[in-house]
C-alpha cells in the first residue's frame, strides 16, 4: 500500500475546544464593542479532488481552508468580518471591524434589524457514513477514474472524456451571543463523468450521473460505489456518439417526461428559488432577483397539480443540503412549500421570518467562514408519487422523455423558463421510438406544474446533488440537494435547438 | 481592510517554499485578498461585509506526474503541510502529459489596475456613497437596490525556473437597480479607481430608466432589430469568448471559430488586451507568463486563440499568457476583452432603427447550442420599443434564443462610448452599445 494523501486536519485550531475559544473571544469583543447580537462561525474545510481526462491528463489536488466569520448587530444594523488569521489579535480586530461596519450600515437603516426568537441550542452533528472517503486510498480512487476513462475511450467516435471525484470534509462550529453552540462535521462525496463526441458541425456531450461535472451527496465513499461509474462509462460514451446522428427533437406541444436529474433542476429553479423569503423581501433584487410568490398567495395559490408536493427538508438522508443546524443555529427541519399543488410555505431566516411573525425554517447557509449566511435551499424535494417511468411512457401517445440537463435559464421572478437536455427519446403510442437530440422545453412555472399528472414512486426517487447554486454579493456557491423521481407533464411546448 | 501584506512578504514566502522544496518542477502562488461590499435594498443598507484572506498554492511536477496543494489561512507549519500534501499527490498521480513550467520572459510587472483610493476605502465612505444613491432614488419616489464593492488583490508567482512575478490590483463596482410601482431600471459602473464611480450619475441613470419602464405591456415574440446597451453587449461578448476564443476549445473541436473566415460584420473587432488602461490591466497569467494582446475577431474575420502553456505546447508556439491555475481541464481564458468602438452615439443607434427594441440588460444567459453559439436568456430592468427612431413604450421582459455569431453578422451600428463591465468580478470587458439587424425573441 502506497502512502495516502494527508487527511484534512484541523490546523491552527486543533479541536473543538480551541474553536470554541475563538468563537467566545470574537463574540465577547463584539458585545463589548456595542453589539446587541453577535454570532460566529469557525470553519475548517478540506477538499480532495482528482480528474482523469483522455488517459493522458491527471490532476490530484488538495485544499485546506480555515477561518472565522463574525456577524454583529450594532445600532440596529448588520456588520460582518471574516478573517483567516486566528490569533487573538486578529480575532479582536475582526470583531471590532464587524461592529464598525455595522455602525456604518446604521447610517442608512430606517428600521432596526429584528430576529425571530430561536431556541438556545447545543449539540454535535456528523454526517452519517459507512466509509470515510478520506480513509479510502488514493490508489483505489485513481483506479476507478482510470477504468472509467478507459471504458469511455474504448468507444469509437468519442473525442474527449473525463472522470472526476471530489470529497469535502467541513468542520464548522457556530456560537452566538444568546448562548447557542453547535459543532458539526459535514462530509460530501461526489463523482461523475463526461463523454463528448464531435463531427464537423455538431458537438454532443453525455454526462453521468448528472451534469455539472459530478453528482454529490452528504455521504461517505459508499455513495461513489453506488454510482458504478466504470459500469456506466461505455453506455454513456456510446450515447454521446449516437447523438451525433440522431434526429432533432420533435417540435410542438406534447407530453413531456423528465428523468430524476432534470426534474431535480426544474424543482431547483422553479420551486426552490421562488420560495426563498429574502427574494420576496427584495434583498436579492439587484442580483439574483425577486419572486412571483408574494406572501398574500400563501395557502390559496394553485402552484401545481394534486401530484405536486414539494418540501424543504434538511434532514433528508444523504441529501447534499442535510445538516444538524443551519448557520444561525436553527435546527434542521422539514418545511412544506407546496402541498398537493397548493403554495404553503417559504424557506426563511430569523430576520426574514420576524417580518411576518414567524419562526425561521433553518435555511441560512454560508459558503464558508468568509461569507455571511443567506437563505439557501436545503434539500428541496419533489415528494414521490405513485406512478413509474414505465407506466408514464406506456400512458403517453405522443411525447418525449428527456434526460440530463444541458441548458437552463429562468427569469428573475422565476416564471419564464427554458431548459435543454442532453438526451431525448421520442415516445409514440406508449413506446420509446427513437433517440433525439438538442431537446428544449419551455413554459411558465405555475402552468407547467399544474400540468403535472404523474410522479414516480419511492423506488425511483433519489436524492440528487446540485453543486453550483450561486446567489448573493459577494457571490456564494452552495451545494444543495433535491430528491426527485421521473415525472410527467401534459401539453408542454417542446422544440429542438437549431 | 485589516493589514495588507507587502510585495516583499509575498515573494519571500514563495521563495522560501521553493527553497524548502529544493528541486526543479515547483511553482508557488501566493494571493492576498481584501474585499468589502456594502449591499443595499429599499434605500437601506441590509448587508455589509469585509473579508481578509491569503491562499498559498504549490504545484509540484516530476516523473510525468503533477500534484497540487493549496492552503487558505494562516496555519501552523504551512510550508511543511503544503509540500507534504503536494508531494503525496504528485507521487500517487498516474503519469500523463505534464507541461513544463514556463521560464522567465521579458515582460514587466505592469501596467496594472491599481488605485490607492480604492485600497483605502472605508465602510463609512461606502455608506456615504450608498447614501447618495438612496437619496437620488428617494427624490424620484423609487427604491434603490444594489451593491458597492471594493477589493485589493496581491498576487505573487514564483517557480523553480526563475519566474518571479508580483502585482497588486484593485477593483471597484457600483450596481444600482431602481424600483418603481410597476417597473425597474438598471445602471452600473466599474473601474479600478473608486473615484471614477459617480454614485449620483449611476443612480440618475437607473432612476431615468425606471421612470421610463413603468406599466410595461406585452409584445409578441418574433425577430426584431435591436439596440443593445453596453450592459447587454458585455453578456453577449463574454459568452462568445467562452464558446470559442480558447485554444483548448479549438483543439477539442468545440469552438465556433474558423481562423481566416469572415463570420461576422466588418464592424466587429474583439481582442483580448490585458494592457488596455480601461480593461483592468494585469501583466501576467496564473503561470506567471506575460499576457500578450490577442486579436480574436478582426473586422468580422476569425483570427487567433488565447493560449496557456499546455495548448501552446501542442502547437509548438509560445503561450499568449492566458492560463488559469494549472493544470486544469478548462483551458486558457480571455480575461480582458476589448470590443472596438464605432462612430455612433446611443441616440444615433436608436435613430437608425425604424421599428425594434432597446434592451438594457440580459439575464440568466446560458448556452443552448455551443458550436453554433446559440444562447438563451431574458431581458431585464428596461426593455423598450423603438418606433420611428425614438424610444417608445416599455415592454415586458422577453426570452431570446439567438446565435451570437448570426446576431453579430448583421451589425447596423457601433457605439462610440464604451463601458467597463465586470463579469462576476473575474473578467473585464470594454464594450460599446450595438445596433443589430435581427434578434430572435421566443417567448
Amino acid at each position: 500500500m502506497r502512502e495516502q494523501i494527508p487527511r484534512p486536519q484541523p490546523c491552527a485550531v486543533s479541536n473543538e475546544a480551541a474553536m470554541r475559544e475563538i468563537a467566545d473571544l470574537a463574540i465577547d469583543v463584539a458585545v463589548s464593542s456595542g453589539a446587541t447580537y453577535a454570532d460566529c462561525r469557525v470553519v475548517q474545510r478540506g477538499i480532495q479532488a482528482m480528474t482523469v481526462k483522455g488517459g493522458r491528463f491527471a490532476e490530484v489536488s488538495s485544499l485546506e481552508d480555515e477561518g472565522m466569520g463574525i456577524r454583529a448587530i450594532v445600532d440596529g444594523a448588520w456588520g460582518f468580518a471574516g478573517v483567516d488569521r486566528l490569533d487573538p489579535d486578529s480575532l479582536r480586530q475582526a470583531a471590532r471591524l464587524a461592529c464598525r461596519v455595522a455602525r456604518a450600515s446604521a447610517r442608512l437603516r430606517r428600521q432596526p434589524v429584528r430576529l425571530a426568537p430561536a431556541p438556545v441550542v447545543t449539540g454535535e452533528y456528523v454526517t452519517p457514513m459507512e466509509r470515510d472517503p478520506f480513509e479510502v486510498s488514493l490508489e483505489e480512487k485513481m483506479d476507478l477514474l482510470i477504468r472509467t476513462d478507459e471504458a469511455m475511450a474504448a468507444v469509437a467516435g468519442v473525442t474527449t472524456h473525463e472522470a472526476t471525484l471530489e470529497f469535502v470534509r467541513e468542520h464548522r462550529l457556530f456560537a452566538n451571543s444568546e448562548g447557542s453552540l453547535v459543532d458539526q462535521i459535514i462530509v460530501e462525496s461526489g463523482g461523475g463523468m463526461d463523454a463528448t463526441a464531435t463531427s464537423d458541425d455538431d458537438v454532443q456531450t453525455r454526462s453521468f450521473p448528472n451534469s455539472f461535472g459530478r453528482h454529490q451527496l452528504c455521504a461517505g465513499y459508499e455513495a461513489i460505489a453506488a454510482m458504478d461509474l466504470a459500469g456506466n462509462a461505455s453506455r454513456i460514451a456510446t450515447e454521446a456518439v449516437a447523438l451525433l446522428s440522431a434526429p432533432p427533437c420533435p417540435t410542438g406541444r406534447m407530453t413531456l417526461i423528465l428523468d430524476g436529474t432534470q426534474a431535480a433542476l426544474q424543482v431547483h429553479e422553479s420551486c426552490g428559488h421562488p420560495t426563498e423569503l429574502d427574494r420576496v423581501r427584495g434583498d436579492e433584487a439587484a442580483y439574483a432577483g425577486t419572486s412571483f410568490l408574494t406572501p398574500d398567495l400563501l395557502g390559496r395559490f394553485r402552484y401545481g397539480s394534486e401530484q405536486v408536493t414539494v418540501t424543504a427538508d434538511a434532514t433528508t438522508p444523504g441529501g447534499l443540503g442535510t445538516y444538524g443546524w443551519d448557520d444561525e443555529g436553527v435546527a434542521a427541519q422539514r418545511t412544506v412549500l407546496i402541498d398537493r399543488g397548493l403554495f404553503r410555505g417559504y424557506m426563511s431566516s430569523r430576520e426574514t421570518a420576524a417580518d411576518y411573525g414567524w419562526t425561521s425554517t433553518g435555511a441560512m447557509r454560508a459558503e464558508s467562514w468568509n461569507r455571511i449566511p443567506l437563505i439557501r435551499m436545503t434539500n428541496v424535494n419533489l415528494e414521490p408519487g405513485d406512478s413509474s417511468l414505465e407506466e408514464m411512457i406506456a400512458g403517453t401517445e405522443h411525447g418525449v422523455y428527456l434526460e440530463t440537463n444541458r441548458s437552463w435559464s429562468i427569469d428573475d421572478r422565476r416564471l419564464n423558463f427554458q431548459f435543454g437536455t442532453q438526451n431525448g427519446w421520442e415516445i409514440r403510442d406508449g413506446k420509446r421510438l427513437r433517440l433525439v437530440k438538442n431537446a428544449l422545453y419551455a413554459g411558465r412555472t405555475p402552468e407547467f406544474w399544474r400540468s403535472c399528472d404523474a410522479v414516480a414512486g419511492p423506488s425511483e426517487w433519489r436524492p440528487w446533488g446540485v453543486v453550483n447554486c450561486g446567489k448573493g454579493q459577494p457571490g456564494q456557491v452552495i451545494h444543495v440537494g433535491h430528491g426527485a423521481a421521473p415525472c410527467r407533464f401534459r401539453n408542454v411546448s417542446v422544440t429542438a435547438a437549431s | 481592510m485589516i493589514s495588507p501584506a507587502s510585495r516583499d512578504d509575498l515573494l519571500a514566502l514563495a521563495d522560501s517554499i521553493l527553497e524548502r522544496v529544493g528541486r526543479d518542477g515547483a511553482e508557488v502562488t501566493v494571493v492576498h485578498h481584501e474585499e468589502a461590499l456594502t449591499r443595499f435594498a429599499r434605500n437601506q443598507i441590509h448587508q455589509n461585509v469585509a473579508e481578509s484572506s491569503r491562499r498559498v498554492r504549490l504545484r509540484l511536477m516530476g516523473d510525468e506526474q503533477v500534484g497540487v496543494a493549496e492552503i487558505r489561512g494562516e496555519v501552523d507549519d504551512l510550508q511543511g503541510r503544503l509540500i507534504a500534501a503536494a508531494e503525496a499527490a504528485r507521487e500517487l498521480a498516474p503519469g500523463g502529459d505534464v507541461t513544463p513550467l514556463p521560464r522567465p520572459d521579458a515582460g514587466s510587472d505592469g501596467p496594472v489596475a491599481h488605485s490607492p483610493a480604492t485600497a483605502a476605502c472605508t465602510p463609512e465612505w461606502r455608506a456615504g456613497q450608498v447614501g447618495t444613491v438612496a437619496a437620488v432614488s428617494a427624490v424620484a419616489g423609487f427604491e434603490a437596490f444594489g451593491a458597492l464593492q471594493t477589493s485589493l488583490t496581491q498576487t505573487a508567482i514564483a517557480n523553480s525556473q526563475g519566474v518571479r512575478r508580483h502585482a497588486t490590483t484593485t477593483a471597484a463596482s457600483l450596481i444600482c437597480v431602481a424600483r418603481g410601482e410597476n417597473g425597474w431600471g438598471y445602471a452600473d459602473r466599474n473601474h479600478h479607481d473608486i473615484r471614477r464611480l459617480d454614485p449620483e450619475q449611476v443612480a440618475q441613470e437607473a432612476v431615468e430608466t425606471c421612470g421610463r419602464n413603468q406599466q410595461a405591456t406585452a409584445l409578441d415574440p418574433g425577430v426584431y432589430p435591436v439596440v443593445l446597451s453596453p450592459y447587454a453587449v458585455a453578456d453577449l461578448v463574454g459568452h462568445l469568448a467562452d464558446l470559442g476564443f480558447s485554444a483548448l476549445a479549438h483543439q477539442e473541436h468545440r469552438s465556433f471559430m474558423r481562423p481566416g473566415e469572415r463570420l461576422m460584420s466588418g464592424l466587429v473587432s474583439i481582442a483580448d488586451d490585458a494592457s488596455h488602461p480601461d480593461a483592468m490591466p494585469f501583466p501576467f497569467d496564473d503561470e506567471g507568463v506575460s499576457t500578450r494582446g490577442v486579436s480574436c475577431i478582426e473586422e468580422g474575420v476569425c483570427r487567433s486563440f488565447v493560449h496557456d502553456s499546455a495548448t501552446a505546447l501542442r502547437e509548438d508556439i509560445p503561450s499568449t499568457g492566458h492560463a488559469l491555475p494549472m493544470p486544469n481541464t478548462f483551458g486558457p481564458w480571455a480575461r480582458h476583452l476589448v470590443v472596438a468602438g464605432g462612430e455612433s452615439s446611443l441616440d444615433d443607434l436608436i435613430a437608425a432603427c425604424d421599428h425594434g427594441l432597446y434592451v438594457t440588460r440580459l439575464w440568466y444567459v446560458r448556452d443552448v447550442n455551443p458550436l453554433r453559439t446559440v444562447i438563451t436568456g431574458m431581458t431585464r430592468d428596461g426593455t423598450f420599443l423603438i418606433e420611428n427612431g425614438r424610444l417608445g413604450r416599455p415592454v415586458r421582459d422577453l426570452r431570446f434564443t439567438q446565435s451570437i455569431v448570426d446576431a453579430l453578422s448583421d451589425v447596423r451600428g457601433v457605439g462610440r462610448e464604451r463601458s467597463i463591465e465586470f463579469d462576476e468580478g473575474e473578467r473585464a470587458l470594454l464594450v460599446p452599445a450595438l445596433g443589430l439587424g435581427r434578434f430572435a425573441f421566443t417567448s
